[in-house]
């Protein structure tokens, strides 16, 4: 039987043949990054390309670096207002008894049924309104108050396990809610929030739809402009390529980083893993 | 001793400490209930009340109530019942192919589980589900391109007849939820991955002496053992799927006709291209009750499961 540490010979060239499903695509972007127009869709294919050709890149980022500038503002903007808003709500949650407070985590969770579509016309209007459209805090302000849910609900499950006796001993010695919120409790769940911020980082960093309604030119983000590129006349490749490897690096890294949390993160705490 | 001060019940002590520690309790949860409160209920009551006008985004000034007619004439619009029809087979086919590509991939990594290697691929294998998906479907669009794509390329080598993949009519929704489901099969085969990991390895071991093979292990130990993951990732991926728009965008725009029109992307194109906002927020008032229906049914649905 294939078991324990001697799993079956076949085991391993399917695991490879499995991996090369999921990389090979990505791949072959990758490389396509470092090839001219003509060399993108050139027939035979050329399949390795010359890595010193990087006028993609340059290309691509001499015109639109703001973007990048902008989408990097936007996520980082909103992962720590998202955070700041949801800690405290989610500590309160585990913490305090009181009246309606399952009912209250249930609407939270309820919440993030809402589809952002739902969401776009209105919000266009009342940042037309305020004239907060087609700026960074439009985007800012949104993704954060869209990642609540998930950041609350997925934090109450790390606040669940600080150790009762350790809230207790601490108000004992007269420490308030605040000072055990900040000096107990955030210390002990480190970790935890750090990956909750990392999911909320990579949700803002990928969101396209939303970016489409709130922003029309000084404040688009790199998927909005890398979305541009396909018109209805024609596709530029050569900034596609370049723009989806940029586009890639934040969330492959922070994938293989976290990827212990990645089930119960995306279950939002319904799967441990 | 032990005093349990968390549990105390507020109004047992003493007035003005209740006071304080309640004001303390409120700055806790105000803020995030009210900004949430501000970003999903205000906007949805907003689009509701959208959507019971004639209204165009440009001409805002002038709006007609038309009470229901908006939602009227969606039920007899065809462009909206086949973006329903859509969601419903990209969804259909998206999480079919998930399950059985999940569990075989699953399967393979849980015999490599004590390998290293097995560990370095694993990882590599999930890369594709949080990359951001409109690159995922600009890489297909480029792989698939039917003349110059690399995936025809190498089907005319082996011979075959190379499909238009994107751009046919009967074919690219196929191809959408190919794409799809590739991006999130490494999700599937996770959380399959931590039911298998929860299998008491006696069971194995007493499957081995009685001589099962391996369809009876799989239905008498894995598939009991995994049944509740999967139904909390179908879940997930069926409300994820409603909001189904980003790779649709960037590779067909709902086209060639209306073969990949999604329910997201017509309430998008109502709202952004034609300004009809208040027939684009009917639209996104029946995605959300879509949502809320197929939520509280698997909801149910769960619970019982997991009450057995």
């Amino acid at each position: 039987m294939n078991r324990g540490t001697h799993p079956h010979r076949l085991a391993l060239p399917a695991g490879i043949l499995v991996a090369v499903a999921f990389v090979a695509p990505m791949a072959w972007m990758f490389l396509a990054s470092f090839k001219s127009i003509e060399g993108i869709f050139s027939l035979p294919p050329r399949w390795i390309p010359d890595f010193t050709y990087v006028d993609n890149y340059t290309k691509l980022l001499s015109q639109n670096w703001v973007f990048l500038v902008n989408s990097i503002i936007v996520t980082l903007g909103a992962t720590l207002l998202c955070m700041v808003l949801s800690l405290p709500a989610a500590f309160g949650l585990v913490n305090f008894k009181f009246r309606g407070r399952e009912f209250l985590a249930d609407w939270i969770l309820s919440t993030r049924m809402m589809p952002p579509i739902a969401a776009g016309v209105p919000l266009y209007i009342i940042f037309n309104t305020i004239g907060l459209l087609d700026t960074v805090w439009a985007l800012i302000v949104v993704y954060a108050g869209f990642n609540i849910p998930f950041a609350v609900w997925v934090s109450m499950s790390f606040f669940r396990r600080v150790p009762r006796e350790t809230i207790e001993a601490a108000m004992l010695e007269g420490c308030s809610w605040a000072q055990i919120f900040t000096k107990v409790a955030l210390p002990l769940t480190r970790s935890g929030i750090a990956t909750v911020a990392t999911f909320v980082f990579i949700f803002a960093w990928n969101e396209l739809l939303l970016a489409l309604f709130l922003t029309t030119r000084a404040a688009k983000t790199f998927p909005v402009v890398i979305s541009s590129f396909v018109t209805n006349s024609m596709t530029f490749w050569e900034m596609i390529a370049a723009s989806s490897v940029i586009q890639a690096i934040p969330p492959i890294i922070f994938t293989l980083l976290m990827q212990r949390h990645i089930v119960s993160g995306l279950t939002m705490g319904a799967v441990k893993d | 001793m032990r005093f349990s001060v968390v549990d105390s019940i507020p109004g047992s002590r003493p007035k003005s400490q209740w006071d304080r520690e309640s004001r303390e309790r409120l700055i806790f949860l105000t803020p995030a209930v009210a900004y949430l409160f501000l970003l999903t209920v205000f906007p949805f009551l907003y689009s509701l009340y959208l959507s019971l006008y004639q209204v165009k985004l440009t001409r805002m000034d002038r709006k007609v109530f038309v009470g229901f007619d908006n939602y009227a004439n969606l039920l007899t619009d065809s462009l909206f019942l086949h973006a329903c029809l859509n969601i419903g087979i990209i969804t259909g086919i998206s999480i079919v192919i998930e399950i059985i590509f999940g569990f075989l991939a699953a399967k393979i990594f849980f015999a490599l589980r004590f390998s290293r290697a097995g560990g370095i691929l694993r990882s590599l294998s999930i890369l594709p589900m949080m990359i951001t998906p409109i690159c995922i479907g600009l890489i297909f669009s480029y792989i698939l391109n039917p003349t110059l794509g690399i995936a025809n390329y190498l089907i005319k080598g082996a011979g075959l007849p190379p499909p238009g993949w994107l751009s046919d009519q009967t074919f690219a929704l196929f191809t959408i939820s190919l794409i799809n489901s590739w991006q999130w099969t490494p999700f599937m085969m996770l959380l399959m991955l931590a039911g298998l990991m929860s299998i008491p390895t006696e069971h194995y071991e007493a499957a081995e002496v009685e001589g099962a093979r391996w369809w009876h292990v799989a239905r008498a130990i894995e598939i009991p053992a995994i049944k509740s993951v999967v139904l909390v990732g179908v879940i997930l991926r069926v409300i994820d799927n409603l909001r189904f728009f980003d790779i649709v965008y960037v590779t067909t725009r709902g086209g060639p006709g209306a073969s990949t029109e999604v329910v997201t992307l017509f309430a998008y194109k109502q709202d952004y291209q034609y300004f009809q906002i208040g027939y684009g927020s009917a639209a996104a008032v029946v995605i959300l009750a879509m949502s809320i229906v197929i939520t509280t049914f698997a909801a149910g649905y769960l619970r019982r499961a997991e009450g057995e």
